[in-house]
């Protein structure tokens, strides 16, 4: 098996276009999570959410057009041989919505093959692409699907792009599940009552290590190992034992060959809803034991943006590594009792090279990759 | 990388069926069939009612592949995993949904459409009936599927899992969209092995070629109606 390396990194999420700002924010302590102004919540549990100005459908174009732009400037070389993998659970869900309300837009403009035709454009790919849709879990997926590729010797470049809008569909149907926090989400906290939403996107490099180094290429990091599950159990919730999130980070530790004490760090999913942090937290316990391991949820500052929230987790996890240092948890408070010594306000030191970076989501899937340090 | 077909299962516009059962999956402009429990399952199944037609779709091909692979019963959980193509995903439920999220400001938003307003939730579905606990991911591609054979052989080739369902699903392009949006409605689910089986328990071999190739028994395919066509047409043969 080949290894597989992360060449370049990049982020447009509520608290800034690029990875520096979301770095920048997230160890200060910020958030981005504050009024919705894009459309009416008066109905809605939550008035908040972390958005991006200038993310509208205009004139039946999608606001995902923009936030891929944003996220793409710069961003680069991609090799044209890349292949193209993208993560998006509702991608112009906005154009549905217009066509739905009776206003302008294509609906030629709906089925995701669109929008990866688009990005393999804007790079010049030869291949036409796939999107992954694997709920909240569908980047992290992506990313796993794309090490797979490397590493079994069957691309030597993939491109990752992940993304999702905030709308008034997705803000709804939360809404109507009681899933919403009506205040800013507190993940990991005794008191959390709900996830706030947010919007953003990531698009991430992977090449064979051979490879970046014989072009000379940035080693931001490696991934290292990977793993995937389903729970079997319910349709939208947990299953409370966290049988599939356990399933797919001991598939990713032995991909690695890492053991469970070799973990330096966690990224959590943390979306706040009292089952999902319960449940991470007792696959967390059963998997390390009672050895703390810092742990951090970047929701309580840019908000879940689902399908987005691996691939945005993925180069968050990157920039700690660099700087062996994993943010506080923004919106805690008050520890949930399972989570102390593991979950901190406060910036916890890395002290190893291996960082883990899980995601779960609707229909019971779970997703865990293993990143480790790069060296250059 | 190679593996063995041991189960096809589809819905199309031409009727339901599974490949043992004799019939042909022939996706085609034909209304699709209603699906009501019986049509899938002998007992009482107390989701299948409560599911988006999209999830009722994908199931029961899904469902007919693994009885066709003697998988259907089951006592322990499988590391078995799926990957289900889509052009179009759940954009039907998705208008469904929308329609009540347009009442009342959005006060009266169906939480139950709205937990079927992901391409993947079938298969969560699916997991839970059948105690699959592999990885199970949709993807929207260009290419009716060959993705979705195509990702299921690089798992098998990997040890992620001894045994992978691939498929595809899409249902009819909703009214008014027809203008810019065509396809042919229907699902297909095949169950892809990596382990040895019998000559009789099996339709054939998969190969994913080193260059990106796929071929059913040496014969080259480009979309899964396509391998199960040529996997179908062999068993008449044979």
């Amino acid at each position: 098996m080949r290894e597989v390396c992360i060449t370049a990194a990049q982020t447009v999420t509520g608290l800034g276009p690029d990875l520096e700002s979301l770095w920048r924010g997230v160890l200060a302590g910020e958030s981005a999570i504050r009024p919705l102004e894009r459309f009416d919540t008066g109905r809605y549990l939550s008035k908040d959410a972390s958005w991006i100005e200038g993310l509208d459908c205009r004139n039946g174009r999608s606001g995902i057009y923009p936030l891929l732009e944003r996220l793409l400037v710069g961003f680069g070389p991609v090799p044209g041989d890349a292949a193209l993998i993208t993560a998006s659970t509702k991608g112009c869900v906005d154009v549905m919505e217009a066509l739905s309300g009776g206003c302008a837009g294509d609906p030629a403009e709906l089925p995701m093959a669109r929008l990866s035709a688009w990005i393999c454009g804007r790079f010049g790919l030869a291949s036409p692409g796939i999107n992954i849709n694997a709920a909240c879990a569908s980047s992290t997926i992506a990313v796993a699907r794309a090490a797979s590729l490397i590493a079994a010797g069957r691309s030597d470049a993939v491109l990752v792009v992940c993304m999702d809008l905030v709308s008034e569909f997705v803000f709804s149907g939360f809404s109507a599940l009681q899933a919403l926090s009506p205040d800013v989400c507190r993940p990991f906290d005794r008191n959390r009552n709900g996830l706030t939403l947010g919007e953003g996107a990531a698009a991430l490099l992977l090449l064979s290590r051979d490879r970046a180094r014989r072009e000379r290429r940035p080693e931001l990091g490696l991934v290292a190992g990977w793993g995937a599950a389903n729970d079997a159990t319910h349709i939208t919730a947990p299953a409370r034992d966290g049988c599939g999130l356990i399933q797919s980070v001991r598939q990713a530790l032995d991909r690695a060959a890492v053991r469970p004490e070799q973990i330096a760090a966690i990224s959590a999913h943390g979306t706040a809803t009292p089952y999902n942090d319960q449940m991470e937290l007792t696959a967390f316990g059963a998997l390390f034991g009672p050895r703390p391991v810092p742990l951090h949820s970047v929701k309580g500052s840019i908000g879940h943006t689902l399908g987005a929230a691996g691939g945005i987790e993925v180069a968050l996890g990157l920039k700690c590594l660099e700087n062996r240092l994993l943010p506080g948890t923004v919106g805690l408070l008050e520890p949930e009792e399972a989570g102390a010594g593991f979950v901190s306000r406060t910036a916890q030191p890395i002290a190893g090279s291996y960082l883990l970076s899980t995601n779960s989501g609707f229909g019971g899937v779970n997703a865990a990759l293993v990143l480790s340090r790069g060296e250059g | 990388m190679e593996a063995s077909v041991t189960g096809i299962g589809w819905v199309t516009g031409r009727g339901l069926g599974w490949g043992r059962q004799g019939g042909d999956c022939e996706f085609c402009d034909l209304p699709l069939p209603t699906l009501s429990r019986k049509d899938v399952f002998p007992e009482p199944n107390q989701r299948f009612g409560r599911m988006s037609d999209y999830s009722k779709l994908g199931l029961a091909a899904l469902t007919f592949a693994l009885r066709d692979a003697g998988l259907e019963a089951w006592s322990a959980r499988r590391a078995i995993g799926v990957v289900a193509a889509t052009r179009l995903g759940c954009l039907a439920t998705d208008l469904d949904y929308h329609r009540t999220v347009l009442l009342q400001g959005g006060g009266l938003a169906s939480p139950n459409l709205f937990a079927y307003t992901l391409a993947n939730c079938f298969l969560g579905d699916a997991a839970i009936q059948f105690g699959l606990t592999g990885s199970s991911v949709a993807i929207n591609e260009a290419d009716e599927g060959a993705g979705a054979v195509r990702i299921a052989l690089e798992d098998l080739a990997l040890g992620d899992a001894d045994t992978m369902l691939a498929g595809v699903c899409d249902l009819p392009v909703p009214e008014g969209y027809q203008g810019r949006l065509a396809l042919l409605p229907g699902a297909a689910f095949l169950v892809l092995t990596a382990s040895p089986v019998a000559p009789h328990e099996s339709y054939g071999s998969v190969t994913l070629t080193d260059g990106g190739s796929l071929l059913f028994n040496g014969a080259p395919f480009g979309s899964l109606p396509g391998l199960v066509r040529l996997a179908l047409a062999r068993r008449q043969a044979g």
